[in-house]
């Protein structure tokens, strides 16, 4: 008993890493949203799929965006580089649920481009689908709770409750093609949900700060954010909470505007107030490359 | 009562997570793989907390997914630690007849898997082995056998019957 006693201080004593709590706490956060439905989703799917064949319109097309359409004919060149397609769209429409889900795709039109946009449709038709899925279940506990605590269901439906999902070309050049992939609920906004998807017309590839701002793409972004936020604060157009703001890294989000500039853009509640919105900064980009 | 699960579980593993993390190690035997182990775990269990039927079965589903996790990082890794070197170094704590803290550790983690993980949640972590069927599916009297088994490897003499 004694040696064993000895090998078990040894255990006793592996040190715990800092880190392990970060990774225990990053995984229950992860969780806490997708696996409280994880058991149920099966069942709502089930649910959704009757409803839709019961009393839904269901379209399912391969529509080439019309948005896209018009601007092609005024930029003729993108239209031989890279279109968007509207991979999927479909509406439906229950006594209190109302769903609208456009899924775009890109498609790469010059052969030598193609490659990357594969995995990336891949990964915005998984995150609609998810993010769909996700709100059903939300609006459905939501209704729940409404119910439990003595709403009626003349009430509920005057709710007016509505999913969407849909995208928006935030730029097209014959450089750029800048995307951006959202989901809304009409009753909250906390779980609202922009990505955003910026491809380099040159190479086919998802472009990154460092591809637009350079090497030193930190540390230009932060000095213009910063300068910008103390700037409005001075003058009273915006607030923001500058002890917040951490400086941006490679998982910062951004779209491309028409001028081919980063714009970067915080949560709601990132670095200002909610009634903030969700600020965007452009960060002009030096000389290089511009044009 | 399915979301007093849920928290009972989350606050479980929070609790209880440098405990997870030692066992974990102790089979990986490197801090990133353990890291990587208990992740995996904290993953599958919030992922699969349904198949949970009896909320006092938490900390026995829960050792037995660390274990499980510990042990697939392992067979994935290819790593084979121990058993490479343990067994060119068994000759030596045949010759000695004793061995110290360290030496025994090093040497339970060169057991059968089974039988280094019944002996870590006995001795370790200090679980009574009725837990420890549960956690390792298997009936108690098995679970004595290769206790013992074990033992007599390690050269063991325990001073007593273990207690149950």
């Amino acid at each position: 008993m004694k040696q064993i006693e000895g090998a078990k201080e040894i255990y006793d004593r592996i040190p715990i890493p800092a880190e392990l709590s970060e990774r225990i706490q990053e995984e229950v956060n992860k969780a806490a949203r997708k696996r409280r439905r994880a058991a149920e989703i099966r069942r709502i799917r089930n649910g959704l799929t009757a409803a839709a064949a019961a009393a839904a319109v269901f379209v399912t097309a391969l529509n080439t965006n019309t948005v896209f359409a018009e601007n092609a004919s005024k930029v003729p060149v993108i239209g031989s580089i890279a279109k968007v397609l509207t991979f999927r769209s479909y509406e439906t429409e229950t006594e209190d649920l109302k769903i609208t889900v456009d899924i775009p795709s890109v498609e790469m039109i010059r052969e030598d481009l193609k490659g990357t946009e594969e995995a990336v449709n891949e990964e915005i038709h998984r995150l609609c689908q998810e993010y769909g899925d996700e709100a059903v279940l939300r609006a459905r506990e939501y209704r729940q709770a409404f119910l439990d605590t003595g709403g009626t269901e003349e009430e509920w439906a005057a709710h007016n409750i509505e999913i969407r999902v849909w995208y928006e070309i935030k730029a097209q050049t014959d450089r750029y093609l800048s995307l951006a992939v959202m989901g809304t609920e009409s009753w909250t906004s906390a779980y609202s949900e922009t990505r955003y998807y910026n491809f380099d017309l040159n190479t086919g590839k998802l472009l990154t700060l460092q591809d637009l701002l350079g090497e030193n793409y930190r540390e230009t972004a932060d000095r213009c954010i910063r300068s910008r936020m103390e700037e409005q604060m001075e003058t009273g157009e915006g607030v923001y909470w500058p002890d917040e703001f951490k400086g941006v890294d490679e998982n910062t989000k951004f779209y491309v505007n028409e001028s081919g500039n980063p714009v970067i853009v915080f949560e709601k509640y990132e670095i200002a107030p909610g009634s903030e919105g969700s600020p965007e900064f452009e960060i002009p980009r030096e000389g290089e490359r511009a044009g | 009562m399915k979301q007093d699960l849920y928290e009972k579980v989350v606050s479980y593993i929070v609790e209880n997570q440098d405990k997870f993390y030692r066992l974990a190690y102790s089979y990986v035997q490197n801090e990133q793989d353990a890291l990587d182990a208990v992740q995996n775990a904290v993953c599958k269990a919030l992922e699969h907390y349904g198949s949970l039927k009896n909320e006092n079965a938490v900390r026995t589903w829960m050792y037995r997914i660390v274990v499980n996790e510990s042990l697939l990082l392992l067979k994935e890794k290819k790593r084979l630690v121990l058993t490479g070197d343990s067994l060119q170094e068994e000759a030596s704590y045949e010759e000695k007849g004793y061995e110290t803290g360290e030496e025994l550790y090093s040497h339970i983690n060169s057991l059968a898997e089974d039988v280094q993980s019944i002996i870590k949640l006995r001795f370790y972590e200090e679980l009574p082995l009725k837990d420890i069927a549960q956690i390792m599916e298997m009936n108690l009297n098995t679970v004595k056998a290769k206790l013992y088994r074990g033992l007599k490897e390690l050269k063991v003499v325990m001073v007593q019957e273990v207690d149950i």
